[in-house]
């Protein structure tokens, strides 16, 4: 059984994109979400093996999804997919409980790297 | 405005297009501009705050911006849709928030992407920011980054 996904983004582009990167990797039991709100409602129905979201979003932010994710007692692998790319900032993201980060723009290959570890794993 | 504010966002859109759409960009000579109407039908815009502040917009024809979209969408729009004003916004966001990072010491924050779609569309920079347009070309079709910015002053 492919492992379920969430993916959280604001932009339908960049949800576009990092879906079609999971399907490549062999996970293709997604859900979407276009922001924190959406993401922790359905995170809350689902059982997910994956968060993968964006950091700057209306009404919730990445980070703030990922805090009240851990406040959940869950230690599912979120994965941050950002144009923060400075350090205090990955920092933060650490501190509140992101498990991998990679910085927009991003190669094809920098996405495949990173997700085929979640699919092996 | 300093060369050092404006190197990032010319580094940032190169990087954008090389990594995302995976094309070379060719850039043209930089020039001052007051606020007419920009050169192509799609704009995406995010203002900045802290030690300087203002806007960024990359503006894009529509052939351009089917063209982007078809990249990173992996199949192309038949017309100026939502999702075509999404990707603009998206390549937006993402040079506007790599120069960000290239200017980290500047410690500035920047805006969700605002995007606009229309022939001649006028759009105001904040008084004094005296934006600087910076064109490039390249298979995709022309992009014109323009980038108004002001330094804050002491109190």
């Amino acid at each position: 059984m492919s492992k379920k996904v969430l993916v959280v983004d604001d932009s339908a582009t960049m949800r576009k994109i990092i879906t079609r990167g999971l399907n490549v990797a062999g996970l293709t039991d997604v859900v979407e979400a276009g922001d924190g709100c959406e993401a922790l409602a359905a995170f809350q129905q689902h059982a997910f093996d994956l968060v993968v979201t964006d950091w700057n979003m209306p009404n919730k932010s990445g980070l703030d999804l990922t805090r009240e994710i851990r406040a959940l007692g869950s230690s599912v692998p979120v994965f941050m997919v950002t144009t923060e790319g400075e350090r205090g900032r990955v920092l933060e993201a650490i501190t509140a409980g992101i498990t991998d980060y990679l910085v927009k723009p991003f190669s094809a290959d920098a996405l495949r790297d990173k997700l085929d570890k979640y699919a092996t794993v | 405005m300093r060369a050092e504010l404006i190197n990032p966002f010319v580094s940032a859109t190169s990087e954008v297009f090389k990594l995302m759409l995976s094309t070379s960009l060719t850039r043209g000579p930089l020039s001052l501009t007051t606020d007419q109407p920009p050169a192509h039908e799609v704009s995406g815009m995010i203002g900045i705050s802290g030690s300087v502040r203002g806007m960024v917009m990359i503006s894009v024809d529509r052939t351009t911006a089917l063209n982007a979209a078809e990249k990173l969408l992996g199949a192309r729009p038949a017309e100026l849709n939502a999702d075509v004003l999404d990707a603009v916004g998206e390549l937006t966001n993402m040079i506007v928030g790599s120069a960000k990072a290239k200017l980290e010491a500047w410690n500035l924050s920047i805006g969700l992407p605002t995007v606009l779609c229309g022939e001649m569309h006028c759009v105001k920079f904040p008084p004094g920011a005296s934006p600087i347009v910076i064109p490039f070309d390249g298979d995709l079709g022309r992009v014109c980054v323009k980038v108004g910015l002001i330094e804050a002053t002491a109190a």
